[in-house]
């Protein structure tokens, strides 16, 4: 798949994440919509446009997308999102 | 004594005094800060420095925590950027009792804790390898067995940070090799040029092995690393990687 | 808690401008930033078109060699990113939208950009026509450099610079309006920068 420098990753993201979630995010895993794969949040790749965009890394879709407005988090989120409940 | 994270709280700003400076390479200088109340972190963690001119115009900037969990201070390694707008600042600027705002620790899921166990296989690039020393300090003040490789990969051999630290670890336990991607000093015996199939093979980077992988440093290290890795038959899922973006940090 | 002033520090920020050029709340830089919903498509020149779709009697579409054909102009202009940097004289090359809707018969209101890589962004049809709209393929006098939207982007500087889509193969003519890529999630619909029109909210 397309691979640029220009990206980072959900690490780079994590503490906007914390601050709407209030919880660790990076640590969630996310089974992709489009390809199946499933990988944790902190292993997809992160891009930086009006808002930001965090896309699977397997097959580049579309995982989230968020603003921060001034009053408000607009956020999307796609695929089957996983965390543990046993901890 | 082995300190844990706690559960993570809303992340809010707190006010960090700087205790001193500490120059690592010609561009690089490590931040020893006091943070009143600091949680705790995890090897691996990093943190959010926020920094506000008199107008009001903010600019946000991720740095890795550099020390270990079990240390005094809170560390962190910094970059300077030529023309930067964070990091010439923070280098360049700030003097022992200037304050900082930062947040966190921030990102569960590239840590190492002592008792995740190894082996470990480590692969910095530049800056990439501040979170990976601050896994390899805390496995010593935890005296974690656990078997660790690292490979650092920079520059030049005036641009490896940590070098004298480094060479303390790998007397114990620990494996460190460079590679030197544009000059290497006379005489130079070690690896050169970017990070390849041999140089894993020869640090006995197996597949077949339960590796604990981790790989940071600028966007197309970590691309080029994970790819080889991947190469190597290592299952890309157990590959964790924290990019820096184009610049490295 | 407001926020700890950091003595000494300024910041990039070029402070030595005329105000009346700049809208509200933005900042202006020297450099040129990337920033992308996503990664940078590559795409070879021999299968690149552009194409007008949609609400029309006849699609139109062009090659790479005949869109460099069609009448180009110089462009200079100030830009502006809804991330509130802006960035002032830029020099662009480019065909103008109202060139490419020239043979077109339509009674479309709203416009419709796709692009290489998904994206979208959606504009009301007179914000794209009357000479406020190209489709740019060089910047600063070289051919426009894939990061920032190579071969070919659209250009439309009265509106934040979300609108001037990067990679972008074509408008689709619409009888209503598609909120596109970030018009769906926080985004003003319009974006016109004067009237600070950043978010659903403003």
């Amino acid at each position: 798949m397309e691979a640029t420098e220009q990206h980072t990753d959900g690490n780079a993201i994590a503490g906007i994440l914390q601050e709407i979630f209030v919880a660790e995010f990076t640590t969630l895993e996310r089974t992709c919509q489009s390809c199946g794969d499933r990988n944790p949040a902190g292993a997809h790749r992160s891009y930086r446009g009006a808002g930001i965009v965090l896309r699977c890394p397997h097959c580049g879709d579309v995982a989230l997308r968020l603003a921060v407005l001034p009053d408000e988090y607009v956020f999307e989120l796609r695929g089957a999102w996983s965390r543990r409940s046993n901890t | 004594m082995e300190r844990l994270a706690p559960q993570p709280a809303p992340l809010t700003w707190r006010v960090a005094t700087l205790a001193r400076l500490q120059p690592e390479t010609s561009s690089a200088t490590t931040l020893i800060l006091d943070v009143p109340e600091w949680p705790g972190h995890l090897a691996g963690q990093h943190v959010d420095v926020r920094l506000t001119a008199e107008d009001g115009y903010q600019a946000e900037r991720s740095y890795s925590i550099a020390s270990a969990p079990q240390d005094a201070h809170l560390a962190l390694t910094v970059e300077r950027i030529d023309d930067g707008e964070v990091s010439p600042y923070l280098t360049d600027e700030l003097h022992p009792g200037d304050q900082l705002e930062l947040r966190g620790p921030i990102g569960g899921y590239f840590t190492w804790n002592a008792a995740d166990g190894g082996p470990l296989l480590l692969l910095g690039g530049g800056s990439g390898l501040v979170p990976l020393m601050a896994m390899l300090r805390h496995r010593a003040a935890a005296k974690s067995d656990a078997a660790a490789t690292v490979l650092v990969s920079a520059r030049s051999w005036e641009d490896v940070l940590y070098r004298d630290e480094l060479a303390t670890h790998d007397d114990h336990g620990v494996t460190v090799r460079y590679t030197l991607t544009r000059e290497q000093p006379p005489g130079w015996a070690g690896w050169a040029g970017r990070v390849n199939l041999e140089m894993l093979r020869e640090l006995g980077a197996d597949p077949g092995v339960p590796l604990r992988v981790f790989v940071c440093g600028p966007t197309g290290f970590v691309e080029h690393v994970a790819d080889v890795l991947v190469q190597l038959g290592h299952d890309p899922h157990r590959i964790k990687t924290e990019r820096f973006g184009p610049t490295g940090g | 808690m407001s926020p700890l002033i950091s003595r000494g520090f300024g910041g990039r920020r070029r402070r030595d401008v005329d105000p009346a050029r700049i809208p509200p709340g933005q900042y202006v830089v020297d450099d040129f930033p990337v920033l992308s919903a996503g990664p940078t498509p590559t795409v070879s020149l021999d299968q690149w078109t552009f194409s007008i779709t949609g609400a029309v009697d006849e699609p139109a579409s062009w090659s790479w060699e005949e869109f460099l054909a069609l009448p180009s102009e110089e462009i200079r202009t100030d830009i502006h990113c809804v991330t509130k940097w802006s960035k002032l004289d830029t020099a662009w090359k480019g065909v103008s939208v109202d060139v490419l809707l020239e043979h077109v018969d339509t009674a479309a209101e709203f416009v419709s950009a796709f692009c290489d890589g998904g994206y979208t962004t959606n504009l009301p049809f007179a914000d794209v026509t009357d000479g406020q709209a190209w489709v740019a393929y060089e910047f600063d006098g070289e051919p426009l450099e894939p990061v920032h939207g190579g071969p070919a982007r659209l250009l439309v500087p009265h509106l934040y610079f979300w609108k001037s889509a990067k990679w972008v193969r074509g408008l689709e003519l619409l009888d209503h309006d598609e909120p596109g890529f970030w018009e769906t999630n926080g985004y003003h619909n319009r974006g016109d920068p004067w009237k600070e029109q950043r978010y659903w909210s403003d």
